[in-house]
């Protein structure tokens, strides 16, 4: 069972990543991930919902009617995400004014839902629930991966610090704007999405 | 998933999903409103603040500090059209940006440079008071710039004309272009800068390249490289609020004593 | 001799000697001095019907005039702002300059040439040596040849940036342009968007700074002079016509501005060069022209009190920007462009209307060539695919029926 676990919830951060594999939940990956901390809330923020909601579609997974089981999984994840986008509004508030809208389009995201009704409608309720913590975990992966990059490069900046000194304040570094817009998550993204298809050839489409 | 289900079954199996869920929203709604209503309130403050120079641009102050340096500051009502002051009005409920969707709290601007499509009836100002005597004013400003709505705050001295210092805190602009109009290495620039000449006519300008010492070019401001139509609209849009249609008859009214 | 020395050294590059990850190195010294070995052997390739080396020496024969005009230019620019009494920039460009003691007289065509050079030979090197480096190694990875593809890629890179740009920004630039634009879609012959151009867009996004704005057309310390473009997107059509002569130095190329950006004049030698060696086609360049003239009279007609770019009239979009470079030696990129006819003169008319469409009505992006011939690039194999389609309906209807 232990082995079995991990492997529930290590499987999806490389063999089956959401994003390098599947290429889901791209959008809030492109919008949110010009700084650190925003990058971070966002993906604790997922990986929670995925991590809850798959539970408690798995809790109720034998009593939910099949003809509306999309819409329960819905409303289950929507208020998920209510509450999760509440709670940040009250403590993190600077981070959730700059998510603004991309905490509730959490509801929207592949992952949630692609988890909720492909793995908990049929597994066990823990199972479930780390195979959502896992799914977050390798969503987290790439959104932290872009957020490094994007907020080094295009700012020099971690965590809203400044890394590398600008050359306007007197050091030698020129931000790159590029990284600043949405684009230069896709570049970083289908750059990582490479190296890591390179890395693990089987991630590769069959052509 | 189990047998087949009756419509009685789907239809209360549904109404118990709503009901849980409902009621786990509205709990967290209900419990942290209080928390996320101060934080609102915080962050609106710290950018007075900030424009007001009593908070420095990148300093990230505790709830305790805010509430201690915005004790001196003394938000009005004023009536945009007139200029009046509305003392009977609490300023607590007077949200200017979202009465400028609703028709019946604004009204349509007059054509103007800075984009301002309509105007609430009722603005906020803010007062910095100092022995009991107000030191400075604090404005709400906005306008298009290249891509987006800037927003800002310019804080005025006393003689209404005289730059105190100013903030933008929201705006869409290009980052390392017009988004350096957050800079505050640039937003230091605009200090005791005028607004007005000498006849109380709007003649602020963000020039192109460099401007000079506030003695040599009054009115002017170093333009941003790069920048030239986030420029025009920040000119724009400064000229606007402290003009006839904007904060003008306020600030006249103020000039002259009475308020 | 030579050949007798590099088949000599060719067999330690070849399988299983001692510099096999080295060969495609080998290979191309050797095909760059010699013709390839492997050459198409029939005449049906769809795209690569014509050697490739012909092919790429035409284009930057066609490319010379200009480039030694633009060379030229940014030395005469940069001369006659420094005989204006502006102080000289302080780098070692400059210093290379005064070493030579050719001095820095505007009337001097070898001053004002050297002075150019002194700005554009980095560049070159630099965009070469960073170009030549991802190219082998890719090669030696995927375990193919270096194209010689590069080499045009390589010209066009310094005709697009501004000479007072810093040659880290080339290298990052050239570097994004060859792997994000060209090698990730498996390298030359199958990247959708022209490497160069990419290069320049992502410099343009990217360090916005340093190659838009004012002051950095002309090398020299604090001199701010807008190229005509941007004058009259910002005072409109009477900021041009104020100089009589604008309009013919614009032509000739007299003007700040990237490298090739300016002389139209040279631009029309090369497209001849191209269209006579049947290098290129003339098909896109004609519609691009074509397209352009008739967004830009739309626009005229149309008209606008607050948007002074709308009134500027076809001739003069014309001679401004990059519009005649890239007509000819960007939008006719037999890679990135369709293949077809008459997709060619879709693809060409559709860059001619998008090129005025960015210039009058976006604000911020003056100059519209890169944008919008980066953008049909990416629908040029779309329009291929419907040109082909309906081709083959008329045939099957004139079959059937």
């Amino acid at each position: 069972m232990a082995a079995k676990t991990k492997e529930i919830l290590l499987d999806p951060l490389f063999d089956n990543n959401p994003i390098a594999a599947q290429v889901l939940g791209i959008c809030s990956a492109l919008a949110v991930t010009t700084q650190m901390s925003a990058s971070i809330v966002m993906a604790i923020a997922l990986t929670v919902v995925t991590g809850f909601s798959g539970l408690s579609v798995s809790l109720i997974r034998n009593y939910i009617p099949a003809n509306i089981r999309i819409i329960v999984q819905l409303t289950i994840i929507a208020s998920l995400v209510i509450v999760t986008d509440q709670v940040l509004k009250a403590f993190v508030f600077d981070i959730s004014k700059q998510l603004s809208v991309f905490v509730g389009l959490i509801i929207t995201n592949c992952i949630v839902m692609g988890r909720a009704e492909a793995f908990a409608m049929q597994r066990k309720p823990i199972e479930s629930f780390v195979d959502g913590i896992g799914n977050g975990f390798g969503y987290s992966f790439f959104l932290l991966l872009t957020g490094f990059f994007r907020e080094l490069i295009g700012s020099g900046r971690l965590f809203g610090a400044q890394i590398l000194p600008l050359a306007t304040e007197g050091g030698w570094y020129t931000p790159n704007g590029l990284m600043v817009l949405a684009p230069g998550a896709f570049f970083v993204i289908g750059l990582a999405i490479w190296a890591l298809r390179t890395w693990k050839p089987m991630l590769k489409e069959e052509e | 998933m189990s047998a087949k289900h009756g419509t009685g079954y789907t239809m209360g199996f549904a109404a118990a999903v709503c009901l849980v869920c409902s009621v786990f929203v509205c709990l967290s709604a209900v419990a942290l409103k209080d928390r996320q209503e101060k934080n609102k309130k915080l962050d609106e403050q710290k950018n007075v603040l900030k424009a007001a120079g009593l908070l420095a641009p990148n300093e990230d102050a505790d709830a305790a500090k805010v509430a201690e340096l915005y004790e001196s500051v003394q938000p009005k009502v004023v009536d945009l059209k007139t200029g009046n002051v509305l003392d009977d009005v609490d300023a607590a409920t007077v949200n200017m940006r979202a009465a400028i969707s609703d028709n019946s709290k604004s009204f349509e601007a007059p054509a103007n440079d800075a984009k301002v499509l309509r105007l609430p009836n009722q603005a906020l100002v803010y007062e910095v008071m100092q022995d009991g005597k107000p030191s400075l004013l604090i404005l709400p400003v906005s306008g298009k710039g290249l891509w987006s709505t800037l927003y800002g705050f310019l804080a005025l001295d006393v003689d209404t004309t005289t730059v105190k210092g100013v903030s933008f805190y929201e705006h869409g602009e290009t980052p390392g272009l017009g988004g350096e109009i957050e800079n505050p290495k640039w937003t230091a620039l605009w200090k005791n800068r005028t607004v007005y000449d000498e006849n109380f006519a709007p003649a602020f300008k963000v020039v192109k390249g460099q401007a000079g010492s506030p003695e040599d070019a009054p009115h002017q401001v170093d333009g941003l490289s790069g920048a030239t139509l986030t420029g025009k609209g920040v000119t724009a849009l400064v000229n606007f609020w402290v003009g006839e249609n904007g904060f003008g008859p306020f600030l006249a009214k103020f000039r002259e004593g009475g308020i | 001799m030579l050949r007798k020395l590099l088949d000599k050294q060719g067999k330690a590059f070849e399988k299983g000697g001692k510099f096999e990850k080295l060969y495609p190195l080998y290979e191309a010294m050797d095909t760059f001095l010699y013709t390839p070995g492997d050459t198409a052997k029939k005449p049906s390739f769809v795209r690569d019907a014509v050697d490739l080396k012909r092919m790429m020496f035409t284009v930057v024969i066609a490319m010379t005039p200009a480039i030694l005009l633009g060379i030229y230019n940014a030395g005469l620019q940069a001369n006659m702002a420094i005989d204006a009494g502006l102080s000289q920039l302080d780098n070692w460009q400059m210093a290379l300059v005064q070493m030579l003691g050719i001095g820095f007289d505007p009337a001097n065509i070898i001053a004002c040439f050297v002075h150019g050079l002194v700005y554009y030979l980095p560049i070159l090197i630099v965009t070469f040596a960073v170009g030549g480096f991802w190219e082998v190694l890719f090669a030696a990875v995927r375990k193919h040849e270096v194209n010689e593809g590069f080499f045009v890629t390589g010209m066009l890179i310094p005709m697009l940036v501004p000479p007072t740009i810093p040659l880290w920004q080339v290298a990052v630039a050239t570097s994004f342009g060859i792997v994000i634009g060209k090698e990730v879609f498996g390298g030359v012959g199958f990247n959708i968007l022209n490497p160069a151009l990419t290069a320049r867009a992502f410099l343009f996004f990217a360090y916005p700074g340093e190659i838009s704005g004012n002051s950095v057309w002309v090398a020299v310390d604090g001199f701010s002079s807008a190229t005509p473009l941007a004058l009259a997107a910002e005072q409109g059509m009477s900021a041009l016509t104020q100089d009589p002569h604008l309009w013919y130095n614009a032509f000739m190329g007299y003007i700040p501005g990237s490298l090739g950006e300016t002389s139209v004049a040279a631009c029309l030698i090369g497209a001849f060069i191209l269209i006579v060696t049947g290098v290129a086609s003339w098909r896109i360049m004609l519609s691009v022209v074509i397209g352009a003239f008739a967004m830009s009279s739309l626009l005229n007609l149309v008209g606008s009190d607050t948007n002074p770019m709308m009134a500027v009239p076809f001739q003069w979009h014309l001679v401004v920007g990059g519009f005649a470079f890239g007509t000819v030696f960007m939008a006719t990129d037999p890679v990135t462009a369709p293949v077809s006819n008459t997709a060619r003169v879709i693809y060409g008319f559709l860059i001619g209307v998008l090129v005025i469409l960015v210039r009058s009505v976006n604000p911020a992006y003056p100059e519209g060539m890169m944008l919008s011939i980066l953008l049909m690039n990416v629908f040029a194999p779309l329009i291929d695919y419907y040109v082909v389609k309906a081709h083959k309906k008329k045939r099957m209807a004139r079959y059937v029926g």
